[in-house]
């Protein structure tokens, strides 16, 4: 049990890392973690923003809303990169 | 407490500007779609509101013709109607656009 | 979870990333798709906005201006710093 690391422990971790947020809808984030907050709202820099169809967008600095958010992988690059 | 009497127009939070609009003429978007444009009788911190003299309007997607431009609308008026606060997208004040 | 959230340095948490942006340009996605393009005025807890010169565009087309614009926070799925 020591080394049960909670949910949100792991999402501090990644603090400063680059990371891939998947959304409950049809997009996908990634960026590099600047913080967040209990919700998971996170503020996210040097971001680019997937779409269904395949457009991608770049975003300097973001608030993303926590609500949607369905799963965040730690260093991950995006659906492009992964399937690269 | 004395500042809100001071402040009373000014923007310290969102909720405010929705303050400022009340007896006047506002224009609220809602999901699906939906427009109401009348005068803003009442809100709460749900955005539940009380709109009077309102003008709907809803945007049709015609499936059949699929001219992007074509977009279909229906209009009907009410005296007074209450809007659920969930359903509240924007309000903002009404400007001939 | 105790203090599992509660480590971040100052001004880099979402609270400190917004008062860092009040007053500046930005740019608010809905879950919708719809973009609002304007000056930020305020945010609070449920993420409800205010924004002032607001644009509002569809499908990355321009379709409206409002002067003021409250927008309500379940909607939004991002604020951007432009």
């Amino acid at each position: 049990m020591a080394s049960q690391l909670l949910p949100l422990e792991l999402i501090d971790k990644c603090v400063g890392s680059r990371i891939w947020v998947v959304m409950k809808g049809d997009k996908e984030f990634a960026g590099t973690l600047v913080g967040f907050d209990d919700y998971v709202n996170m503020v996210l820099e040097d971001v680019t923003e997937f779409d269904y169809s395949g457009n991608h967008t770049k975003l300097k600095k973001i608030l993303l809303n926590g609500n949607n958010i369905c799963m965040l992988i730690p260093g991950g690059e995006g659906p492009i990169a992964a399937s690269a | 407490m004395a500042d809100a009497v001071e402040d009373a127009g000014s923007v310290s939070e969102p909720m405010d500007l929705v303050r400022l609009l009340l007896d006047e003429v506002v224009c609220v978007k809602l999901r699906g779609d939906r427009e109401l444009k009348g005068r803003l009788h009442a809100y709460d911190s749900h955005c539940n509101l009380v709109l009077g003299e309102v003008e709907e309007t809803i945007y049709v997607v015609d499936d059949e013709d699929t001219e992007e431009d074509d977009l279909k609308t229906i209009s009907r008026k009410s005296e007074m109607l209450f809007v659920r606060g969930d359903s509240v997208v924007l309000i903002s004040p009404f400007t001939r656009s | 979870m105790e203090n599992g959230a509660t480590s971040q340095s100052e001004g880099k948490d979402p609270s400190g990333f917004l008062s860092e942006i009040i007053g500046n340009p930005v740019t608010v996605k809905l879950n919708s798709g719809v973009v609002y393009k304007g000056e930020l005025q305020s945010v609070d807890g449920y993420m409800n906005i205010a924004l002032e010169k607001t644009e509002e565009f569809i499908n990355g087309v321009k379709r409206r201006s409002y002067g003021d614009a409250f927008v309500r926070g379940n909607n939004v799925m991002y604020i951007s710093a432009d």
